[in-house]
């Protein structure tokens, strides 16, 4: 038998039946469609991903027949998909979401408040910090879930060999243990570069204690060149100077958690994923980390940063009465308890019955980030939900001005700069 | 006249399918057809996949255009709000230093490269494939990589310089700002130097080494030979590579995305990164296309001399 060479024809053919087959395989995927799925960003605690997968999903399914998939995206990937999902009006029917994005996102969303209705009233209330991301115009376009806060994660051991048996209460006390451990070679090492959360973490409410702050609450007013703000710069400058590596100017989320596992670093600003992680794979790091609240600044007061995590609907999706009955049962006390135990209260929940969830005892570590709620804020506080909001923290304003000065460059400048840039951002806006 | 009589007897019908193929085939046969039945769909592709997205870019540029809303037409309101924003020249200013200082050391090394490689040597071959290794893996692994060489913690760059008597914890390879564009400037040259080198390994050996021996008698130098023979050979090569390079560095992205996102303090910024972070993390369409449309005018330039130069030789 011989085999004469493809002739033109023949490659054409093929070429078609190609494009027909990958055509058929579409209709048939399109068809078999009748699933939900929920996207979400992987988790660093990974029991939370484990128990959607494996207890969640699988009890709706035997309860109702509806399928669900559990779509995750890595780390710092998930506004990229959400921005795609919404603009093309085709990909998951129901999204994990995080900071002001229910705001953003707001024309792509149904309206999710007879939900956050039902689960406030069964479970005690919301906290504010809850609904300060998701209510656009009186709406809530997601369910508030959870708050992964930001709170100083410290060396116990460390701290204590310098004198501190307990965590500083202020600014100026952190300074003053930070400069005693960097000279006993335990420096403190806190995001000043471009990541997406550990920077804004603790930089935002250092400046907020100090009485600082970016906009007005009429969200028009520049109100970044104030002698607080320059307080607040002057003290951060001391302070990477006098206790921190200075590697801490470029790190992005990941660095200062390789760097606490490494026992490189006595102090840092991060979620409880380090603890998390620590426990279960370093457990002599772990019995030596705690938490603590932030600091106080020189008004009194503490402030944390608000990361709030909360799950919406896409309005393109196909049947939003199969998705709305999704998410209520998911909100349902039964579900919801099991949900937040599963990552060790790692998203510390909005609704105020679960304040004294005996989830919270199983690690009296975490406690701190309960507690932090009341204090927390989203960047750009106290000027309400804006796109502006938004682009400030895309364009690093706030951290880098605070960076630049840890650089060197004088308070005045990096200040100047960036209230052009905040001008800019908002006049526009 | 009943329509029984009208009917085309089977074999008949049969005939003329067979022949309506026949012309079908001969007529997809011909030259001019065929030709542009195989050029259509890679000019559909780039019409779909480089020309839509790049109008849909520059109508982008002109609108206030938030994402997951309706935007509105604002001229070059985009590109007025860059040219007064710090952030944006000194982003222009990150990304010539980057293409520029890395585009001349991609050059002479993969020059230096190219030349050693065209040497006899064991393992010639072997050598030869290896060298190419940077430029396959992918880049965000290789930049994974590159992240724990440079880490403070873990660095075994730093061990080194320890052990050799710097004081600790070394050089702080990213979180010092200008440290921080000489590593991204490094890591972008070892990523890019096989594609020179192998790229100009390819043009010297389309140099015959009779030139090389008809220069040798008549008592050339290696230097000589180098400077009168090779260099002059490679020249169209060495331009069309280096045009590309321009074009690739320009426009990167990954590297400095995976490493440092820009900072600290936007000493790493790129027109790639920045755009990318006002469209996607702000949610400015608009905004964001400018900034990416700012990269065109350079570019257009670039890809202006190499299309000239092309013609010309």
């Amino acid at each position: 038998m011989t085999h004469s060479p493809p002739s033109r024809r023949d490659f054409l053919k093929a070429a078609a039946a190609g494009s027909l087959g990958a055509a058929f395989s579409l209709t048939d995927a399109q068809a078999a469609a009748k699933t939900l799925t929920l996207m979400h960003e992987n988790s660093f605690i990974k029991t939370y991903d484990e128990y959607m997968n494996k207890t969640l999903i699988p009890a709706y399914e035997k309860e109702t027949g509806v399928k669900v998939k559990y779509d995750l995206v890595s780390v710092g990937g998930l506004q990229t998909r959400v921005t795609t999902a919404a603009e093309t009006g085709s990909g998951p029917d129901l999204t994990g979401m995080a900071f002001n994005w229910p705001f953003l996102y707001d024309e792509k969303l149904i309206d999710v408040t007879d939900i956050a209705d039902e689960a406030g009233k069964a479970n005690g209330g919301w906290h504010p910090g809850g609904t300060e991301a998701v209510i656009v115009n009186g709406k809530f376009k997601a369910v508030p879930f959870g708050n992964i806060g930001q709170l100083m994660n410290w060396r116990t051991d460390w701290f204590g060999e310098v004198g501190f048996k307990t965590f500083p209460d202020t600014w100026e006390g952190l300074l003053e243990a930070g400069t005693k451990l960097k000279k006993a070679g335990h420096p403190f090492g806190f995001s000043l570069g471009h990541g997406f959360g550990d920077n804004h973490g603790w930089l935002y409410p250092l400046l907020w204690s100090y009485g600082g702050a970016e906009v007005e609450p009429d969200g028009k007013t520049i109100v970044i060149d104030s002698n607080e703000t320059a307080a607040a710069v002057d003290f951060c400058r001391k302070f990477f100077q006098n206790t921190m590596l200075e590697d801490a100017l470029g790190w992005t989320d990941p660095s200062n958690n390789k760097a606490w596992l490494g026992q490189q670093i006595s102090c840092t600003n991060n979620a409880q994923s380090i603890l998390w992680l620590a426990k279960r794979e370093f457990p002599d790091i772990g019995k030596v980390t705690d938490h603590a609240l932030n600091p106080m600044g020189p008004t009194g007061k503490r402030f944390h940063i608000l990361n709030p995590w909360s799950h919406a609907i896409f309005s393109y999706t196909p049947d939003p009465a199969v998705a709305k009955a999704f998410l209520r049962w998911l909100m349902q006390p039964k579900q919801l308890s099991g949900w937040y135990a599963s990552a060790d209260m790692y998203y510390a929940p909005f609704l105020k019955g679960f304040d004294n969830s005996p989830a919270w005892n199983v690690e009296p570590r975490y406690l701190p980030f309960r507690d932090s709620m009341t204090t927390s804020h989203l960047p750009g506080w106290p000027a309400p939900l804006s796109r502006a909001q938004s682009e400030s923290v895309a364009k690093y304003v706030v951290v880098d001005m605070f960076a630049k000065a840890c650089a060197g460059a004088s308070t005045k400048d990096v200040i100047a700069a960036a209230k052009a840039q905040l001008k800019q951002i908002y006049q526009q806006a | 006249m009943s329509a029984s009589t009208l009917q085309v007897p089977p074999r008949a019908a049969a005939g003329n399918r067979a022949l309506g193929r026949s012309r079908f085939r001969e007529w997809t046969e011909k030259e001019g057809v065929f030709s542009w039945l195989m050029i259509g769909p890679p000019i559909l592709f780039l019409c779909a996949m480089v020309g839509y997205p790049f109008l849909y870019g520059c109508y982008l540029s002109l609108m206030h255009r938030p994402v997951a809303s309706t935007g509105e037409f604002i001229g070059l309101g985009n590109f007025i709000a860059d040219w007064n924003d710090p952030v944006f020249w000194r982003v222009a200013r990150n990304t010539i230093v980057y293409t520029f200082v890395t585009t001349v050391l991609k050059a002479l090394g993969g020059l230096g490269l190219a030349l050693v490689m065209n040497q006899s040597f064991p393992m010639k071959n072997f050598v030869r494939a290896a060298l190419l290794l940077p430029f396959i893996v992918p880049t965000v692994l290789s930049t994974i990589a590159w992240m724990w060489i440079l880490d403070p913690t873990f660095s075994v760059l730093n061990w080194l310089l320890i052990a050799a008597g710097v004081p600790a914890p070394g050089p702080s390879w990213l979180g010092n700002p200008v440290l921080a564009m000489c590593s991204i400037i490094v890591i972008n040259t070892w990523r890019g130097l096989p594609f020179y080198a192998i790229t100009l390994l390819a043009g010297l050996q389309t140099i015959s080494p009779e030139l090389h021996e008809a220069a040798t008698i008549d008592g050339a130098t290696t230097w000589h030979r180098f400077r009168y023979i090779t260099l002059p050979l490679l020249q169209p090569v060495l331009f069309i590579v280096t045009m590309f390079s321009i074009i690739f560095t320009f426009s990167d992205f990954q590297l400095v995305y995976v490493l440092t996102r820009g900072g600290p303090a936007n000493a790493t910024h790129l027109f790639a990164t920045y755009a990318f972070d006002i469209a996607m993390s702000a949610g400015q369409f608009g905004l964001g296309a400018s900034v990416a449309l700012a990269m065109l005018p350079p570019l257009a330039l670039i890809i202006l001399a190499l299309a000239i130069y092309m013609r010309k030789r």
